[in-house]
């Protein structure tokens, strides 16, 4: 029988979802799309993240946020969601929290709204499809920076 | 109708299968057609208006609807729930997105609509004078049609 020691070790690095202190950054992930939703559960939870919570729409997300403030370290946002888009809950996040870090999810074509709500305070974009790997180099680098 | 508006749905829709589908898309001839369209089962429909008007049907079968939903997920996926709906329209969603990009930076100016989903045996679709171009594409997961109808407004 193998232990797990005996394989080598491909990726030695340490899982982007932790701190130094080894606690898990805490993520918020606002869509409408329970498809979008579940991928980029899966690419933070991969990486070690801890999910705190979801919202499907703008309003439960600045509800949300207020409630989780300030045990949240970072949100994604989609921009076209009902009830509330992603840009008027940005404008009402950054409100309430001006260090808040969010990063937008965009489809594409949308780059005048990208534009805007990086104007307003969001910290970074991802544009779909959603590739794993950029979800994560700019979540890190919003974390970090 | 023009083919300038069909290419950049056909290249988007190859681009945004490869990445979350299956690497394998093979295009198959166009063909222009005729007033009454067959549906294949599950046809996810986006409308245009603005400069040119329209609408773009992405058609499958609903066993390539749910293979194409799962290879998405990365799961197996055998009813018609929320989560494949919800892949479906992404799907949609994506595909569209890509090529209104292309088209505006050939100085097309519309907006979308967000996709809407149809499901059902013997579905057509009539289109009121304005002739389409459908562009088949070959997966491992199944066929599907890119089924464009534009026209300019002036």
């Amino acid at each position: 029988m193998k232990a797990k020691s005996d394989f080598p070790s491909l990726n030695p690095k340490e899982p982007d979802g932790l701190k130094s202190d080894g606690t898990p950054y805490k993520v918020m992930i606002v869509d409408d799309s329970m498809f979008v939703k579940k991928q980029l559960i899966q690419i933070f939870q991969s990486e070690q993240y801890e999910v705190l919570d979801t919202a499907g729409d703008g309003e439960e997300a600045v509800e949300k946020y207020k409630e989780h403030h300030p045990n949240i370290d970072i949100v994604t946002m989609d921009i076209t969601m009902p009830k509330m888009d992603g840009i008027t809950a940005l404008e009402k996040i950054i409100e309430f929290d001006k260090n808040a870090k969010v990063i937008m999810i965009s489809a594409l074509g949308k780059q005048e709204l990208v534009k805007k709500s990086l104007l307003l305070g969001a910290k970074n974009y991802i544009v779909k499809p959603l590739d794993r790997k950029k979800v994560l180099e700019r979540s890190l680098n919003v974390l970090t920076r | 109708m023009r083919v300038e508006y069909i290419n950049p749905f056909v290249e988007s829709a190859m681009s945004v299968l490869q990445t979350t589908v299956s690497s394998e898309v093979k295009r198959g001839a166009p063909k222009l057609s005729n007033s009454i369209n067959h549906i294949m089962g599950v046809a996810i429909i986006v409308g245009l208006a603005g400069q040119v008007s329209g609408r773009v049907i992405i058609d499958m079968s609903q066993e390539t609807a749910l293979n194409i939903a799962s290879s998405m997920n990365g799961e197996r996926l055998n009813t018609f729930d929320e989560l494949v709906s919800a892949t479906l329209t992404e799907l949609g969603n994506m595909i569209t997105g890509n090529a209104v990009t292309k088209l505006h930076q050939l100085g097309f100016k519309f907006d979308l609509t967000p996709p809407a989903l149809f499901m059902g045996d013997n579905l057509r679709i009539t289109d009121a004078k304005i002739e389409a171009l459908v562009v088949p594409l070959e997966l491992t997961e199944g066929k599907i049609e890119i089924n464009v109808a534009i026209k300019e407004n002036y």
